[in-house]
């Protein structure tokens, strides 16, 4: 393997605010929704009333004849399938021969206002043909099971079974085996913006510009080209600042596809805001998912074996589905030291809205079934939590048996962090009744080393623009979504140059401006744009530095820069400011243009099993924590008192956007473990608004007390890795290990409700009272 | 979806607000409009006029005299969460207030629309879309109540939280309509209907509720998913007074659980009783049979049974183990 950063240190700071975060905090920053639409034509979408139909007839003529009505859309405009995966697009953007959800778009209107375009969708006739529905994976796997996708028998979009060691042997040698089922139910993202989607079409031109909430405006570009059957140059996706993302919006998206057939249907500019509802619908989140794993453990704590079936219940159409499955399986190594790994993925299809990407994206439901149960055996074995973890750990750095590399590895010093911070050695255990304390580790990839679509172009291109002014231009595709990622962008630039942070501008994700970018997903952008974003930079301080030696008339190796003065040797008397250097540098070529570029090594890129390179990454982000929790087990309301967090990122290039970072995927673990679940009644999303979607509200945040751990990754940009999913998984299952702890009682369904509680104790007092009256009788 | 059209009246009394109403058929009161305008932008309210009553000072007044405390209908829930004279001697009456929803809604809400809040279900508070996707609902446009198909009227539940705390203290309410006004026990303001839980004529107007002098002591509690926002899956308020070791009096309120707020029915046998492990226990019972929870909410009907019980349990246990409040009635 190559080294594609070197070892450059950077000094630490205590971090800076985000560069755009004045413009959002004070209202200035305008989101998709914000932007100038007044003369826009107003986009609603009728959609399916039912879960699955063969669609008999669509009656569009009343929407059309409605005075006001510029354009009507449906599955007759669009005869191209899209989707995420080059090898399972079977999607339209609107509905074609049949629907497969209710909530599925069927037509779309453009009209001259919100008014007019509802009462269009109200005169659409839409009759069809019924079939029966499937809400759940064991309902759509029934052997007489209507096909929701005529070529995926047992509606099983993608089964994965791999098997890396010697699996019977290890349970023969554990000296414990256990095997237990867990239950999690489906999440959504529920990012605090709506979608929306902003389209206009030049018939002067034939050119479309799109401005949209997406995290991978590369992939969506290519999608419009793809249903709108135009040349990829007449294009243009613009990222507004972003409301969140989390995954939401880490594929082309129905709505932004059926804007721009609308756009170019009226000839004109379209404006579609869809509801929280519609948001909901649209979905691509974690699915629910059924876990059976069986894990073997030797007294000391030992792993010996691991076998783990999941069953993802993945919505109507494929999506992310197929890296969902075969990231279950992937991250269930990368983390500990086990010798056999046994894998067995089914990804299903069912009558309901299409799963997809999500923070943590396939790890955290297994992750969460294997803490628990890791937790559990050590107890049976009489062992501590912390020391059954440590009993396993990697040693960097090394390959896993499913060939994923670990360059670098701080769960060790994790575990340290958290168990000293949350006092666990002299408080678990002496708690008062109804406390409890519980730990979890997780991980994460920083990136995915295999990119989706396989161009063979370098995995991130960053160009640095420096002119008369003397300022940076830093010219990114990277999707900023609120993650900080522009920011990081222009610490890299900075550090390199070692020139002022505010002398650094940059621009993002245009595709008309910036360089091509993947997007905003598995965690790749500080990895892979911020080694590019190095690479860019050293080469524009080369030519800076070789103007100063021009200048200088020294010899360039013999130059120092440092805060913006450049000099002969690091005691040099004469020395050049930076405006000088730039003024000395545009002599010879003008304006001057660098390009920094990334590209993950081959080795990196995952084994050569079936589905090996998805996993793969440069380099794993580690975290450990501790959950406190007060359980009230009249009512079975829990409430987390404190967590404390530790993360291994590498190396934190902005500490306080990495602290934020780690705040918000605790949070967002705490969202899945305590309240958050969509629910559907016959198919219809009874959870579509955020009333019934139980996000914590601040009321139940609890203080979360973070702590960063610096491996230094010997590939990562200043050695860092990702920092905003793998605090995530840990969460869910230190709740539950923390339950256990408080009140004695095993919990294997998520989200841990109130509801869910009760019926455990429930069930344990009868349980009890069952063994009393045998005892009794005996 | 867009907010259907409306015509806004803007009366300055209690009468005009009344003949407003009752000129307009088809009209509502607004005051907060944190229920009402949320179902009207979902399709299910539709007045055609809305009676905007935030500019009637007399409805805002908090007063008191030798015959106890008067609450105006429009003082909102921050006021009243506030008001340390309510905090002071009606407790539950303030706790269940600062309870309610999140501080922006508890600064715009009010106690008359918190006590005539609508009633709730699952399969009612979702959008035109979505309930026209699934027939609508007996309590809508509908002929089935989906959460049960084979009974003859609506289930959905009530879940305002201060009608449970005004009924432990015996609250009043005065009400106006085109006879003029009318002052009846709180608890005849509803009956077990979902779909007409309240029994208020066309154009009345709740303008108050009564508090007696010398209230016994009382708390309220209610169990939801989230420390905020949420409605109550099961709220509870309980009121006692002790004479010595024993139960002088005890009342016990619900809402969340049954399409009215209602006093538990019984309590007056348990008087002259200790609060013991056998007394609380049959307190448990007396609420486990009385409550109604349907599949109204997204949590199962039996967690808000048990957990309505527990909280009624707890509360009775918790206050009379409690020093005594000794409250002179205070001067008008």
């Amino acid at each position: 393997m190559t080294t594609s950063a070197d070892s450059t240190r950077v000094a630490k700071r205590p971090g800076v605010p985000l560069i755009d975060g004045i413009e959002k905090v004070t209202g200035k920053a305008r989101y998709t929704a914000d932007l100038d639409h007044g003369d826009a034509l107003v986009g609603r979408i009728y959609r399916s009333p039912y879960s699955h139909a063969e669609i008999v007839h669509l009656d569009v003529s009343g929407a059309r004849a409605l005075d006001g009505v510029v354009a009507v859309v449906t599955g007759d405009d669009c005869p191209h399938t899209y989707g995420v995966l080059p090898i399972a697009m079977n999607e339209y953007p609107l509905a074609r021969g049949r629907v497969r959800y209710r909530g599925e778009p069927v037509a779309a209107v453009a009209a001259i206002d919100a008014e007019t375009a509802e009462r269009a969708l109200a005169l659409i006739k839409f009759e069809v043909k019924e079939l029966p529905a499937y809400y759940t994976s064991e309902a759509a796997r029934a052997p007489d099971a209507v096909l929701l996708h005529d070529n995926k028998l047992g509606n099983i979009e993608r089964d994965v079974h791999h098997e890396f060691g010697d699996v019977g042997q290890g349970f023969a040698d554990a000296d414990l085996v256990r095997e237990e089922r867990f239950n999690c139910a489906e999440i959504n993202h529920a990012q605090i913006e709506p979608h929306a989607s902003l389209a206009e079409y030049d018939p002067a031109t034939g050119r479309l510009t799109v401005q949209t909430v997406s995290q991978v405006g590369y992939y969506l570009h290519l999608m419009i080209a793809e249903c709108l059957e135009m040349d990829t140059s007449r294009i243009r996706v613009i990222k507004p600042f972003i409301g969140g993302g989390f995954g939401a919006r880490v594929e082309a998206l129905n709505f932004e596809i059926i804007t721009a057939l609308l756009a170019r249907a009226s000839t004109g500019k379209v404006m579609m805001q869809l509801t929280r509802e519609e948001t909901f619908i649209t979905h691509r989140a974690r699915p629910q998912t059924d876990i059976r794993l069986k894990l073997g453990m030797r007294k000391d704590g030992r792993m010996t074996a691991c076998e783990c079936e999941v069953t993802q219940r993945g919505g109507a159409y494929a999506g992310y589905g197929i890296i969902t499955i075969l990231y279950a399986g992937a991250l269930l190594q990368g983390i500990y030291d086990i010798p056999a790994v046994k894998y067995d993925g089914y990804r299903v299809y069912a009558n309901l809205p299409p799963c997809g990407a999500m923070r943590g994206h396939g790890s955290v439901d297994t992750r969460h079934a294997f803490e628990c149960l890791v937790d559990r055996m050590a107890r049976e074995l009489g062992l501590d939590p912390f020391a059954v973890r440590r009993a396993n750990l990697l040693h960097a750095p090394m390959r896993t048996l499913n060939d994923l590399t670990v360059n670098s590895y701080g769960l060790n010093e994790c575990l340290d962090i958290v168990e000293r911070a949350s006092g666990w050695r002299d408080r678990v255990g002496r708690m008062p009744a109804g406390k409890g304390l519980g730990m979890a580790c997780s991980h994460y990839v920083s990136g995915a080393a295999k990119p989706i679509h396989r161009t063979g172009e370098p995995h991130a291109v960053v160009n640095l623009k420096l002119d008369f002014d003397g300022s940076v231009t830093a010219l990114t595709g990277a999707a900023d979504i609120g993650q900080g990622s522009s920011t990081m962008v222009a610490i890299a630039v900075a550090e390199t140059l070692d020139i002022s942070l505010d002398r650094v501008r940059v621009v993002a994700a245009d595709t008309a401006v910036t360089p091509k970018d993947n997007g905003a997903y598995s965690s790749r952008i500080t990895f892979m744009v911020g080694n590019a974003a190095i690479d860019a930079a050293k080469k524009l301080k080369a030519v800076l530095v070789a103007a100063a030696a021009r200048k200088l008339e020294a010899r360039p190796e013999d130059i120092e820069c440092a805060g913006e003065t450049f000099r002969v040797g690091s005691g040099g008397q004469s020395a050049l400011p930076f405006a000088d250097v730039v003024a000395a540098a545009l002599v010879d070529e003008g304006a001057i243009t660098v390009k920094g570029t990334f590209t993950t090594p081959v080795e990196a890129q995952g084994g050569k099993h079936r589905g090996g390179a998805v996993g793969s990454t440069m380099g794993f982000s580690y975290a450990a924590q501790v959950v406190e929790v007060s359980v009230d087990d009249a009512t079975g309301t829990v409430s987390v008192d404190k967590v404390w967090t530790a993360l291994d990122c590498g190396h934190a290039i902005n500490p306080l956007a990495v602290e934020g970072q780690i705040q918000g995927s605790v949070w967002m673990g705490m969202g899945q473990a305590m309240c958050e679940e969509t629910r559907y009644l016959d198919g219809l999303p009874a959870h579509a608004s955020l009333l019934e979607y139980r996000m914590p509200t601040i009321a139940e945040s609890p203080p979360i007390e973070t702590y960063i751990v610096e491996s230094n990754d010997p590939y990562g940009p200043f050695g860092a890795k990702e920092a905003s999913e793998g605090a995530l998984a840990g969460f869910p299952p230190a709740l539950v290990n923390a339950i256990a702890n408080a009140i004695k009682i095993d919990l294997n369904e998520l989200p841990v409700t109130p509801d869910r509680v009760m019926e455990t104790l429930v069930q344990r007092r009868r349980q009890t009272r069952l063994a009393k009256t045998v005892k009794a009788a005996q | 979806m867009t907010l259907a059209d409306f015509r806004l009246a803007q009366p300055l009394t209690v009468e005009d607000a009344v003949a407003a109403c009752c000129q307009n058929p088809g009209s509502r009161y607004v005051a907060g409009g944190t229920d009402l305008l949320v179902n009207m932008r979902r399709g299910i309210a539709g007045p055609r006029v809305l009676v905007d009553l935030s500019g009637i000072d007399e409805l805002t007044a908090i007063s008191s005299d030798a015959s106890g405390r008067t609450i105006g209908a429009g003082v909102t829930l921050a006021a009243l969460a506030r008001n340390t004279e309510v905090a002071g001697r009606y407790r539950a009456l303030a706790q269940a207030a600062a309870a309610i929803a999140g501080p922006g809604h508890r600064a715009m809400a009010t106690v008359g629309g918190n006590l005539c809040l609508d009633t709730r279900c699952i399969y009612y508070n979702q959008s035109e879309w979505w309930r026209s996707a699934n027939a609508y609902c007996l309590k809508n446009r509908g002929d089935t109540c989906h959460v049960a198909p084979q009974g003859q009227r609506c289930h959905a539940a009530f879940s305002g939280d201060l009608a449970p705390a005004l009924l432990v203290y015996g609250a009043e309410i005065t009400v106006a309509g085109a006879q003029g006004q009318r002052r009846i026990p709180l608890s005849e303001l509803y009956v077990e209907d979902g779909k007409a839980h309240l029994t208020l004529a066309a154009g009345e107007l709740l303008v108050a509720a009564h508090l007696p002098p010398a209230p016994p002591s009382a708390a309220y509690e209610k169990v939801r998913q989230r420390g905020a926002i949420d409605f109550p899956l099961a709220g509870v308020a309980v009121a006692l007074a002790a004479t010595g070791a024993t139960l002088g009096s005890l009342r016990i309120a619900l809402t969340g659980t049954n399409s009215w707020p209602f006093l538990l029915a019984g309590t007056d046998a348990f008087v002259g009783r200790t609060v013991d492990d056998k007394l609380l226990q049959e307190i448990d019972r007396l609420v486990q049979k009385q409550v109604q929870p349907m599949r109204t909410t997204l949590v199962s009907a039996n967690y808000r049974r048990l957990a309505a019980a527990a909280l009624a349990r707890r509360l009775t246990a918790r206050l009379f183990a409690e020093p005594a409040l000794s409250l002179a009635p205070t001067p008008g």
